[in-house]
């Protein structure tokens, strides 16, 4: 560029400049003065609202693209389509493995029924995050949209779509929640409060325990950490509480309230126990690597409660298949769906084929033997610890 | 139009957390962390006396008055022990959690089976075309009651030295006033209605969880920061609301990133990027953010 353009380019802007400055100082306190201030930060405030409103829909754009690629491409179409349209609301609580097996499961029982995703279906998933403000209003979402249905993932998601859906005839289907009758889902005797049925994760606490005592005839202590925020927790330890002396178990439990209370509980635990026991405790499972390392360090094996933990190095477990928890739910969706049956008419369903999970490399490391009986009863044995 | 109503239902909910944290944050410039539990504590005192067959009205009272205790416990640590206001506020809050899970007895306590104030026998008598309504009919008259005490309040001479204090201490000083006394009252007000809000909130979805005041702080902020700067041309509008209009709007926004789609792990990065360009838009001569 010229220099004398930029000469130019220069005066202008300087002239500009004066101009302004003579303008705030002879009306300082004037209309003119405020006006000019007006209408400086009115442009700013234009312009932010729309890069607000750009960066909106830039995240609409981005993120519904990852959300549809979450749904599984493995769903077959069994039976013949149904006819009609469909679209069912899925709020989920967390991202966690067994809640996203429920949801693909939940899909292939639909599926298995005659529900196919982007044929007769169409699925509006939203993950909570463990928030409970968001999860209450993805529920009022779902409902505003009158959906044919909502499916909930886990206790916190399922009241709150049982909360939004009374008193609209929206069915709500609820999965992995451990105790509906304690959340007020289900009566006493398991028949639905409201329109809403579903299946529950309940632990098979007592398959657990034998095998625990099978594999080491000698403990005498079993240790249980938990979150103190989780009712399902609470519920389920009631349960081993009270199973527990059946097979001359004694019980030693302890509470933390976030995963950094983890270690120091860890190690608490390790000194009164001679091994310890998973529940689905979200927190305790996102830590378990931490714990499996400092119970490796004293000998003390980590019994799980679902395959996942299994895989990466607990001893063994007596653990639900989700897959199939999921299936069982779209059954029962399927049949809301077609008619054949109402929500409020399902009680709701446990399953109780629990499935045993081996790690020969952890029982090597603790030199525990397996025996062939265990061996053989097995649904699958892992060979090594995965990393 | 159901969306609006929810958005409007949750606002109004949210409402008196916007306007507690107006009091504390702004007036008295305290950043108080106590109603990440002062939140659910009053939900825990509310939904647990339903459970034991209380009057879900008469419920209301303790709520508000446990928030009280708790804002004067976070108070008094920080006047009489010297704690600055952060720690104090982190230390309620820590000490709460335990509280609140006595209280309610368990994590996650449901009151599904009772009535509550949006479904006593007497909203059964509202004609069909209101029933959308009823939850925003219920909650605006204890809202609106709240906010206009604390408006009438903070004309008086006590709200005034609130004020006062909040600004400027060697004012309060010079006026041979006990600041002291005037930041735990001030605590103590914004903490009660905090707790009412998680009340009615507790009320509304019929349980008890103890997780459901985790981000309520950021969550207020947000909507007071929200309702102030983009209401700040409107001289006569009253702080408070437009802290409660900040509330509606917040949650406007995060009603619309829903349904734009918007995966859930996006909405904190969200609510950070509006508050942020929020905050940025309206930033006064003298370069000073969140002061109203």
């Amino acid at each position: 560029m010229p220099l004398t353009t930029v000469q130019n380019i220069v005066k202008e802007r300087n002239r500009k400049m004066y101009k302004t400055n003579q303008k705030n100082e002879t009306v300082a306190n004037g209309k003119n003065a405020k006006t000019y201030q007006f209408k400086n930060k009115g442009l700013k405030k234009i312009l932010l609202s729309l890069f607000l409103c750009l960066t909106l829909v830039i995240g609409a754009a981005c993120s519904t693209d990852t959300s549809s690629s979450n749904q599984s491409e493995e769903q077959t179409a069994n039976s013949q389509l149904i006819d009609g349209d469909f679209t069912i609301g899925i709020s989920q609580f967390a991202e966690h493995g067994s809640l996203d097996n429920c949801r693909q499961g939940f899909l292939e029982g639909l599926a298995a029924e005659g529900f196919v995703e982007g044929e007769n279906l169409t699925i509006d998933y939203q993950n909570a995050n463990a928030d409970m403000a968001t999860a209450a209003q993805i529920a009022d979402n779902f409902v505003g949209k009158k959906y044919d249905m909502i499916m909930a993932v886990a206790t916190p998601s399922a009241m709150h779509a049982y909360n939004a859906a009374a008193g609209t005839d929206i069915p709500v289907i609820y999965t992995a929640v451990s105790d509906p009758i304690m959340a007020e889902l289900a009566d006493s005797e398991g028949n639905p409060l409201g329109n809403s049925t579903g299946t529950s994760d309940a632990l098979p606490v007592e398959a657990q325990l034998k095998m625990i005592r099978e594999i080491m005839p000698d403990a005498s202590t079993i240790g249980i950490l938990y979150t103190t925020s989780e009712t399902n927790s609470e519920s389920t330890i009631a349960i081993y509480e009270e199973l527990a002396p059946k097979y001359d178990f004694e019980l030693e439990t302890v509470g933390v309230s976030t995963s950094a209370d983890i270690p120091l509980a860890t190690d608490n635990i390790l000194k009164k126990v001679d091994c310890l026991s998973n529940l689905t405790d979200n927190t305790v499972v996102n830590s378990l690597p931490l714990i499996l390392d400092k119970a490796y360090a004293q000998n003390i094996p980590v019994f799980g409660s679902e395959v996942e933990q299994v895989a990466i190095g607990c001893l063994a477990a007596e653990g639900l298949d989700y897959i199939v928890l999921g299936q069982d739910t779209g059954k029962m969706a399927a049949q809301v769906l077609l008619g054949e049956q109402e929500a409020s008419e399902m009680p709701f369903q446990t399953i109780s084929e629990s499935y045993l999970y081996l790690n020969k490399e952890a029982a090597d490391k603790l030199n525990i033997e397996l025996t062939e009986d265990l061996l053989d009863r097995a649904k699958e044995v892992f060979e090594n610890i995965e990393q | 139009m159901d969306i609006l109503i929810g958005i409007l239902e949750q606002g109004l909910l949210y409402g008196l957390l916007a306007i507690g944290i107006y009091i504390t944050y702004i007036i008295l410039n305290f950043p108080d962390l106590t109603v990440d539990s002062s939140f659910p504590l009053g939900a825990a005192v509310t939904v647990k006396l339903i459970s034991m067959g209380i009057n879900p009205w008469l419920s209301l009272i303790p709520a508000f008055l446990a928030g009280v205790v708790a804002g004067l416990v976070t108070g008094i640590i920080h006047v009489k022990f010297k704690i600055k206001d952060l720690l104090s506020g982190i230390i309620t809050m820590t000490g709460l959690y335990t509280i609140n899970l006595t209280i309610a007895g368990q994590a996650n306590l449901p009151i599904f089976q009772q009535s509550t104030i949006f479904n006593t026998e007497s909203n059964s008598l509202l004609p069909e075309a209101i029933t959308p309504f009823s939850v925003i009919l219920i909650a605006l008259p204890i809202v609106l009651l709240c906010k206009y005490a604390l408006d009438i309040y903070l004309k008086t001479k006590s709200g005034l030295l609130l004020r006062a204090v909040g600004d400027n201490q060697n004012i309060a000083t010079i006026l041979a006033v006990d600041s002291d006394k005037v930041k735990v009252l001030g605590l103590a007000i914004a903490n009660g209605l905090v707790a009412l809000s998680g009340a009615i909130v507790g009320q509304q979805q019929r349980f008890f969880e103890i997780s459901m005041g985790t981000g309520t702080m950021v969550m207020g902020l947000a909507s007071v920061i929200i309702g102030l700067k983009v209401f700040d041309r409107i001289k006569r509008l009253a702080p408070t609301t437009k802290a409660l209009f900040g509330s509606v709007l917040y949650k406007g926004v995060v009603a619309l990133a829903i349904a734009l789609g918007l995966s859930a792990q996006s909405m904190k990065l969200l609510t950070a990027v509006i508050l942020f360009i929020v905050l940025i838009a309206s930033r006064d001569e003298e370069n000073k953010v969140a002061y109203a």
